[in-house]
């Protein structure tokens, strides 16, 4: 070969690495693939407990393939007693990959140790340490509740006795956004969920509701009635500045945001039943997401922006479907039964959602459907941290 | 003068009613092509919570629409020119509340309510009713007036219900 095709090929074996490769394994895993790993437990004097959350994390992370050591590509195991875990990973020939300590209870500690093993591994982020909130009418009214992704530690959020709905977490989890009946209007509340403390940050005349935190956290879409036609807005995160976005005869509702929160998609039903529309969050461009179904409602976008999820009336009854925003392809992912208010995971691979009796967290590639929530009654609208 | 006055308010009020009556003519799904914008609201009136007691309730018949639509047909048109005459007669403010059935996904219904409320509202002030006179409020699915399923149980929930604020 010539110099130049010498010279190519030089530069395409070192700019083709990814730069990552500095702290992660260049490996590529497929989203259907599993990664063939090995649990060896945590001992230590919390070890029990700490390794009986981790190994239902890891089962449910997706991406492993739990097998006996020999078989494994890479081992994971720990120590934990007082409060604090030492977790470490290693492969098959011995290297370290990832030795760390985590310091909190059990659960905790399992859920940062399983979703660093996930970060290297796999690249992508772990779900085991995020937050969920939900509508349940367990009293008898409808309220907020939160819970750990999977559905332990649930706690009742909101005491407002009177329909306490439509709730969002900021990506962060620090904050909650949801829509109350507390004045005899649907107004937006914002609870900071350190402090506890809530504020109405969104009372304008007519309905405001929908809320939903932009991916930085800084701004909120919702839909407004008070120009006299529910359009969806674009306000800061503490309910200032109101700008409209949308304009047209019908019915617009419940924005979700883009990477970057540079788009939005929302529903509208201006050319008959309620379809999902895209278009720019600063204004403008609107353009139909279309689905193929003739009712598509609650559309949530995943993380890493390549997918809709959203509900589909499909039989007599809803369905989970996901939708490809590049080519439009659109599948149903949920099992036959009831299945609405889709919410993805921080990973762009998990999907919440409700059945109406459950809240069910559904590992798209391979369709393993798990129950996180199953006794508080009614329950629907679930959110999601990331 | 008294007699002027009268005239000209039945002359906008039948030109509102007849204008109405025409333009529903030409609508045949929830989509209409009468109103591009809004008539913005005004700031809610205290003591207007619709399911407090300081909020007249079944005074007057609601107003029901079809499904997945906000379409005040003529039929219904003739209930609300009812409520317009009756408001003529009053200074009360009123609350609109839109309501759908249980079939659909709830954020889109809460906001499908409020939109059926809001289409009411202008069916009021196309008959002549001061815009500022009218909140609105929507509950969705909640609260049917119907908790039975079915299609008699569901024409049932999808309506606007009015109420007197005292």
């Amino acid at each position: 070969m010539n110099v130049t095709r010498w010279l190519c090929l030089f530069l395409l074996v070192f700019i083709g690495v990814p730069a990552r490769a500095i702290e992660l394994p260049t490996i590529t895993v497929k989203k259907a693939e599993g990664v063939n790993l090995a649990f060896a437990g945590v001992g230590g004097s919390d070890g029990p407990a700490v390794s009986k959350v981790l190994a239902n994390d890891l089962s449910l992370a997706g991406w492993f393939t739990i097998v006996p050591a020999a078989q494994a590509a890479y081992t994971a195991s720990g120590t934990a007693s007082g409060g604090s875990l030492q977790g470490k990973v290693v492969d098959h020939a011995g290297t370290t990959l990832l030795s760390k300590t985590y310091t909190g209870n059990p659960r905790t500690v399992a859920h940062l140790f399983n979703d660093d093993i996930v970060a290297t591994l796999t690249g992508y982020d772990g779900i085991a340490s995020s937050k969920i909130a939900f509508v349940s009418s367990h009293t008898g009214h409808k309220e907020i509740y939160t819970a750990d992704y999977d559905g332990f530690n649930i706690q009742q959020l909101t005491r407002d006795k009177t329909i306490s709905v439509a709730p969002t977490l900021s990506p962060d989890g620090t904050k909650l956004a949801y829509t109350s009946y507390l004045t005899g209007y649907a107004d937006i509340y914002l609870i900071d969920l350190t402090s506890g403390a809530r504020l109405p940050i969104v009372k304008f005349p007519g309905t405001n509701s929908g809320a939903s935190f932009s991916p930085d956290g800084n701004r909120l879409a919702c839909t407004l009635s008070k120009d006299g036609n529910p359009e969806v807005y674009v306000l800061n995160a503490s309910g200032g500045g109101p700008k409209r976005l949308t304009n047209s005869r019908g019915v617009e509702a419940s924005p979700t945001w883009g990477p970057g929160g540079r788009e939005i998609i929302y529903v509208s039903d201006q050319k008959g039943g309620p379809q999902l529309y895209r278009m720019l969050s600063s204004g403008g461009g609107s353009k139909q997401l279309p689905t193929g179904y003739g009712y598509t409602t609650e559309p949530n976008w995943s993380p890493d922006g390549r997918r809709v999820a959203c509900s589909v009336r499909t039989g007599g009854g809803f369905a989970v479907a996901t939708v490809d925003v590049v080519s439009g392809s659109t599948r149903i992912v949920s099992p036959p039964g009831n299945a609405e208010d889709p919410v993805w995971g921080s990973d762009s691979r998990h999907i919440l959602y409700s059945t109406g009796s459950s809240l069910i967290l559904l590992d798209v590639p391979s369709g393993k459907t798990t129950t996180v929530i199953g006794n508080l009654g009614k329950v629907s609208e679930p959110t999601w941290s990331r | 003068m008294k007699h002027l006055l009268f005239l000209a308010a039945a002359l906008v009020f039948v030109s509102g009613f007849a204008g109405c009556a025409k333009k529903s003519d030409q609508l045949t799904t929830g989509v209409d092509g009468d109103y591009v914008v809004g008539t913005p609201l005004s700031e809610r009136r205290d003591g207007s919570a619709f399911f407090s007691d300081k909020v007249i309730k079944g005074k007057f018949e609601p107003v029901y629409f079809g499904y997945d639509s906000f379409e005040v047909s003529d039929q219904q048109l003739v209930n609300v020119g009812q409520v317009a005459d009756a408001l003529r007669g009053m200074k009360n403010d009123i609350i609109i509340a839109g309501f759908t059935d249980d079939r659909g996904t709830e954020e889109y219904n809460r906001v499908l309510g409020e939109k059926r409320a809001l289409a009411v509202r202008q069916a009021l002030i196309g008959l002549g009713v001061n815009a500022g006179r009218i909140q609105t409020v929507s509950f969705g699915m909640e609260m049917p007036a119907d908790p039975g399923s079915g299609d008699a149980a569901w024409a049932k929930n999808r309506r606007a219900e009015f109420g007197i604020i005292k």
